[in-house]
């Protein structure tokens, strides 16, 4: 993660039009924020499209950011609450639209050989909103306090969705050992 | 499993990480380089996002070809509600689109700017100008709006496009068919009596033009040397021409059941049957190989389909109420944009297959920001030029 000295010149930089500066503030961010993406709606396209369209709201907004405030929380925020609207759009079709679905089959992702597939696959039996709380407790590291900022939610929701998701988490990965 | 241990396993990179990343830096910086050049025109209606999955979408079903196309999916209701504006376009690439008050260039970030005063334009081969008509002038700008020159005719003039080469460019005056060269000088006749439908550039560097006559006859000429490469017997009116990227077809859209594709000698290779009583509103090649996105429209369902042939096989992507107007690939060839005037929206669907829709909406009054009171739903110029 950039220090915050780091990331407060980038932004500055951006702000007085320097691509560099827009380029290292990308390149901080972007693994973190597509990882979070994809592990919510567990599809390698629809993760760089959602990932895309919040750099995209950073680039129109960079006049306006205040400096003394943190990047990553603002970018995270879109690309999470944007993942869990897609996910969930993804399951209400599956549900109303199942037989028109089908002769258009989702393109397979491209296998997962670096992200464990055993995660990926215990993730994906959770729903979109218990996947993003995991992901932002443990892939980027919130508090629960800060994840319920983020996601409008009581705190108290944040952790009961923490521990039954971490629960099920345990219980899928559970079954998967030889 | 232990916090520490999960921690481990969702921070290793996922699939495809590393190239969208490089994808998607080359459309954040362009956006940032276009956002220092490009002077917002429209702040009122800016961030408000439209992205809208819709619920019920009917989507892809497979039929033979020659057969009618299928009519078992479920038309569009229960859309998920939309946000009133354009805020990014969902591939590279930058729009014209034709309002009422004259075209408009959208860029990728979704800003747009007004060229002026003009009733059509389309886009030079690299985008890096215009070719726009009004009245009785065709006229050649930048897509800031600085005019470079203007060819004057004593008819009005209509349906300009410039060749692929970028050293021609054609247009229709009255019932003629003109030819003027890229700087705005040589201005000559190339045709009589061809009707309101317009030329096609065939891809390449040689200046090979098609276009129809009075008596619905295709012809292919050579611009330079006015030699007739191939010409078709009179048939049905016709209404578009279309070659794909290769050059080696070209779709002949007609306002029957039947819509012939020719080889590259002229002679019909395929057809593509519409069911009875349809008709094909608008049809496009893929910027790549041979894929054709076609708008089929039943007048008397007063129903609509989105319909993608490739290869002899036809795909369904979208029904909906209503006729769905234009519809135009994305530069990259992985979105379709279909305009829908009776819903006043327009379409992204990703293809292949519909994996994603972005739904825009309150399209007429995007393009009619001082709400003159024309809102006639705008229609689209072209996608240029990732």
């Amino acid at each position: 993660m950039p220090g915050s000295g780091d990331e407060r010149a980038w932004v500055r930089g951006a702000q007085a039009g320097s691509a560099s500066d827009l380029e290292a503030l990308f390149r901080s961010h972007w693994p973190r924020a597509y990882r979070a993406a994809y592990l919510v709606v567990h599809d390698a396209a629809a993760a760089e499209d959602i990932a895309q369209e919040a750099f995209l709201s950073a680039v129109r907004a960079i006049h306006t950011f205040d400096r003394r405030r943190p990047f990553g929380p603002w970018l995270h925020r879109i690309v999470v609450n944007r993942a869990i609207d897609w996910a969930r759009a993804r399951s209400l079709r599956r549900e109303i639209g199942e037989d028109a679905l089908e002769g258009a089959p989702a393109r397979p992702d491209p296998p997962g050989q670096m992200l464990s597939e055993g995660i990926a696959a215990a993730l994906a039996g959770l729903s979109p909103e218990h996947r993003a709380v995991v992901v932002l407790r443990y892939l980027l590291e919130y508090t629960p306090g800060e994840i319920a900022s983020l996601l409008d939610l009581p705190r108290g929701t944040v952790n009961s969705r923490l521990r039954r998701a971490l629960d099920s988490l345990e219980g899928r990965l559970e079954k998967e050992r030889p | 499993m232990t916090e520490a241990e999960l921690r481990r396993r969702l921070t290793q990179p996922a699939p495809s990480e590393e190239e969208a990343g490089h994808r998607t830096w080359e459309v954040v910086r362009a956006a940032f380089v276009e956002r220092e050049r490009v002077p917002r025109i429209e702040r009122r209606s800016r961030p408000v996002i439209a992205v809208a999955l819709a619920a019920a979408l009917a989507v892809a079903a497979i039929t033979p070809p020659g057969r009618a196309f299928v009519q078992r999916l479920r038309d569009v209701v229960g859309r998920s509600p939309t946000e009133p504006a354009l805020v990014r376009l969902p591939a590279p690439g930058r729009l014209l689109v034709d309002s009422a008050q004259g075209p408009w260039v959208v860029q990728r970030d979704g800003s747009k700017r007004l060229l002026g005063s003009y009733d059509a334009a389309s886009w030079s081969p690299q985008g890096k100008f215009v070719v726009a008509t009004r009245g009785h002038s065709v006229v050649a700008l930048e897509p800031g709006g600085k005019v470079h020159w203007t060819v004057t005719r004593p008819q009005p003039v209509a349906q300009a496009r410039w060749a692929p080469s970028g050293f021609r460019i054609a247009y229709r005056e009255g019932s003629s068919l003109r030819v003027v060269i890229g700087d705005g000088t040589a201005d000559r006749l190339l045709a009589r009596s061809v009707v309101a439908v317009a030329p096609a550039w065939r891809p390449g560097p040689v200046n090979t033009l098609a276009y129809v006559d009075t008596n619905g006859g295709v012809h292919v000429v050579n611009v330079d040397t006015r030699g007739e490469l191939w010409a078709t017997t009179p048939g049905p009116p016709l209404r578009e021409l279309a070659w794909s990227a290769d050059g080696d077809r070209l779709l002949a859209v007609s306002r029957g059941r039947e819509q012939r594709i020719y080889d590259g000698q002229g002679l019909p290779v395929s057809t593509i049957e519409l069911a009875a009583g349809h008709v094909a509103s608008r049809a496009a090649f893929a910027p790549a190989g041979r894929t054709i996105a076609l708008t089929d429209f039943d007048p008397a369902a007063s129903r609509s389909t989105i319909v993608v042939v490739d290869r002899g096989r036809e795909q369904t992507l979208f029904k909906a109420a209503g006729q769905l107007q234009d519809v135009e690939w994305s530069p990259n060839g992985r979105w379709l944009l279909a305009t829908w005037p009776s819903a006043d929206q327009w379409l992204f669907l990703r293809t292949p297959g519909v994996g994603r829709i972005v739904t825009v909406s309150n399209v007429a009054g995007e393009f009619d920001p001082g709400e003159t009171g024309s809102r006639s739903f705008p229609r689209l110029g072209g996608w240029c030029c990732s």
